[in-house]
């Protein structure tokens, strides 16, 4: 008989307690919904809403990076590719290749944080799904150019682009059919 | 039930696989499942899908530079494998963080442990059949994920932490931001109770279930919430004290068989939701007390540490989570050992999983909070 009035009781306290676990749940009915539609049901588009110190892809403003290198030397794998060559003729330093690989990255932002004049920086994009990793390799130098001197101390910091603005430009070009072998959605 | 677990002529056993890509196994993670009946015999684990060589990786990084790797022990305890390597390299060192920088490290930590609390709880009750709890703990966890990503620019893996300090300061409104997460985030805790934690189809499923008693977790080292739930009084935030946490005022939630007897899984399982009340508590006391000052220490910036070794360990989610750190003076570490408390958690399963239903394997490896990538490294 106590056995059988267990069992019972068992029952009812289960009862009981999804009871209280369905007003909890029914509460929920009443309240705000807290998902978002991504990715386009929302107010703003998503790379707008977030954080300033948001990590997305990296992006460099050539005309301020003086090419000393230290971001490729703080990454720990190696995904920043930098080509400083001599001009004979002019002496200057020439930027010629600044690729970095957007496949390989791990956005730990390291360079960044090397980088003496913030030519290196995130940008909040972070839709770069392309059908060719190989196209993740982002090149910034089109045709070579001489670096940029770092600023005095007295001198204003010299003016970038504004953040994102490069590497939107790229990711857009990549789904222009510019160049049928290579690139354009597959 | 003797003669279940023995094999006769007339008794055999069938072996059953429960994974690799089983989805209550928290990962890739595989046991070899040894069955007469519903009864097991014994769950043998079976590791190493998940190794990355994130050891020897720290063997070919400079000091700085393994920083983001240590990241990815883990993908519930950022904060706190950044914490344990950060630490290891500044005894080495012999750095001295500055106050501002300990209270964000204790900061950060706890708000990491809630996050992978959420997740671990969540998990259990999924794991047992309820979905609706492991949604609702999302939600508070994305909450995290948001303050996390304002304050250090990504959502899982942080690199956070530096050598001599973290990296960046809160930015502005981010404080009463955080204010306002435990304040909503508090009640969220008693409801979460009422929810599912007392919920009795989930106390009778946990309940006398895989009861290790405290022999056995010293034994078998397991670290952290499991090792209380035993009813061993170990906190390394208390008894080894590092950081920050001398200053702070909380306590440590032992296993009192409420349920049951002490050291089932349901004491594994609602320690947690006190620690998780423990450390709102901290929290609080951070937002209270945080000094003005200096956010890093001055560290070179290849830094050569003095030939030596040293052991590092902090409190993470999963208990003690130690580094153990040999230099040559080089600016890369000549070794680095990983000790987690995934893997002490793990190498008890089989000697409790002995008599047991195979239903309650995953009610097992969910409260002793087995996480693959962790184990594997
Ligand atoms: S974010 Fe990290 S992984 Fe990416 S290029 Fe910079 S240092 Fe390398
Ligand atoms: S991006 Fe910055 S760190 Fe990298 S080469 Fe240019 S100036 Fe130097």
């Amino acid at each position: 008989m106590g056995s059988f009035s267990e069992y019972l009781a068992n029952i009812g306290r289960s009862i009981v307690t999804l009871g209280d676990g369905l007003a909890v749940t029914f509460s929920y009915l009443l309240r705000k919904p807290f998902t978002i539609q991504y990715p386009d049901r929302t107010e703003k588009p998503v790379v707008a809403m977030l954080p300033e110190r948001s990590r997305g892809i990296l992006e460099i403003d050539i005309n301020v990076c003086t090419g000393c290198s230290i971001c490729a030397k703080q990454c720990p794998i190696d995904c920043i590719h930098i080509e400083v060559v001599k001009d004979e003729e002019t002496k200057q330093r020439v930027l010629k290749r600044f690729d970095i690989d957007v496949a390989k990255c791990m956005f730990c932002g390291l360079c960044v944080e090397a980088c003496p004049v913030s030519g290196l920086r995130h940008t909040h994009e972070f839709e770069g799904s392309m059908s060719d990793v190989h196209r993740l390799m982002l090149s910034f130098v089109d045709k070579p150019q001489p670096v940029a001197k770092p600023a005095k101390k007295d001198e204003p910091a010299p003016e970038t682009k504004p953040v994102g603005s490069i590497v939107r430009k790229l990711l857009a070009d990549w789904w222009k059919p510019a160049n049928p072998t290579s690139g354009g959605p597959r | 039930m003797t003669e279940v677990l023995q094999s006769t002529p007339d008794r055999e056993e069938l072996i059953l696989n429960m994974g690799p890509h089983h989805p209550s196994t928290h990962g890739v993670l595989r046991f070899i499942v040894h069955t007469d009946g519903e009864i097991m015999r014994k769950a043998v684990p079976d590791v190493g899908y998940l190794h990355r060589g994130l050891e020897k990786i720290a063997e070919l990084q400079t000091y700085p530079g393994y920083m983001p790797f240590t990241d990815r022990i883990n993908y519930l305890e950022v904060m706190f494998t950044n914490m344990a390597y950060a630490t290891a390299v500044e005894k080495l060192l012999g750095t001295e963080v500055p106050p501002r920088a300990e209270v964000l490290r204790v900061l950060v930590c706890e708000l990491n442990r809630i996050a992978s609390h959420q997740i671990t709880l969540g998990c259990i009750t999924m794991d047992l059949g309820a979905f609706t709890p492991f949604v609702h703990l999302l939600r508070e966890r994305e909450r995290i994920n948001d303050l996390m990503e304002a304050l250090c620019g990504n959502r899982l893996t942080f690199n956070y932490m530096r050598i001599g300090g973290v990296s960046q300061d809160v930015p502005d409104e981010w404080l009463k931001q955080l204010e306002a997460f435990l304040d909503h985030f508090e009640p969220v805790i008693d409801e979460f109770d009422s929810l599912i934690s007392y919920n009795e189809i989930l106390i009778k499923r946990m309940g006398e279930v895989a009861v290790i008693c405290a022999e056995d977790a010293v034994g078998f080292g397991l670290v952290g919430p499991n090792l209380r739930a035993s009813g061993v009084d170990w906190d390394v935030r208390r008894d080894l004290p590092y950081g920050a946490y001398p200053q702070m005022d909380f306590q440590v939630p032992v296993g009192m068989g409420e349920k049951g007897t002490v050291g089932d899984c349901f004491d594994r399982f609602i320690i947690r939701v006190e620690e998780m009340r423990q450390s709102c508590k901290i929290l609080r006391q951070c937002l209270a007390n945080l000094p003005e000052g200096d956010i890093k220490a001055k560290v070179p910036k290849m830094p050569r540490p003095p030939k030596g070794e040293v052991y590092s360990c902090v409190e993470g989610a999963r208990g003690e989570l130690g580094v153990y750190l040999i230099s040559d003076g080089t600016p890369k570490p000549y070794r680095l050992k990983w000790r987690t408390g995934s893997f002490a958690g793990l190498s008890i399963i089989e000697h409790i999983s002995r008599g047991l239903m195979i239903a309650d394997l995953v009610a097992v490896i969910a409260t002793l909070d087995v996480i693959a990538p962790e184990m594997d490294r």
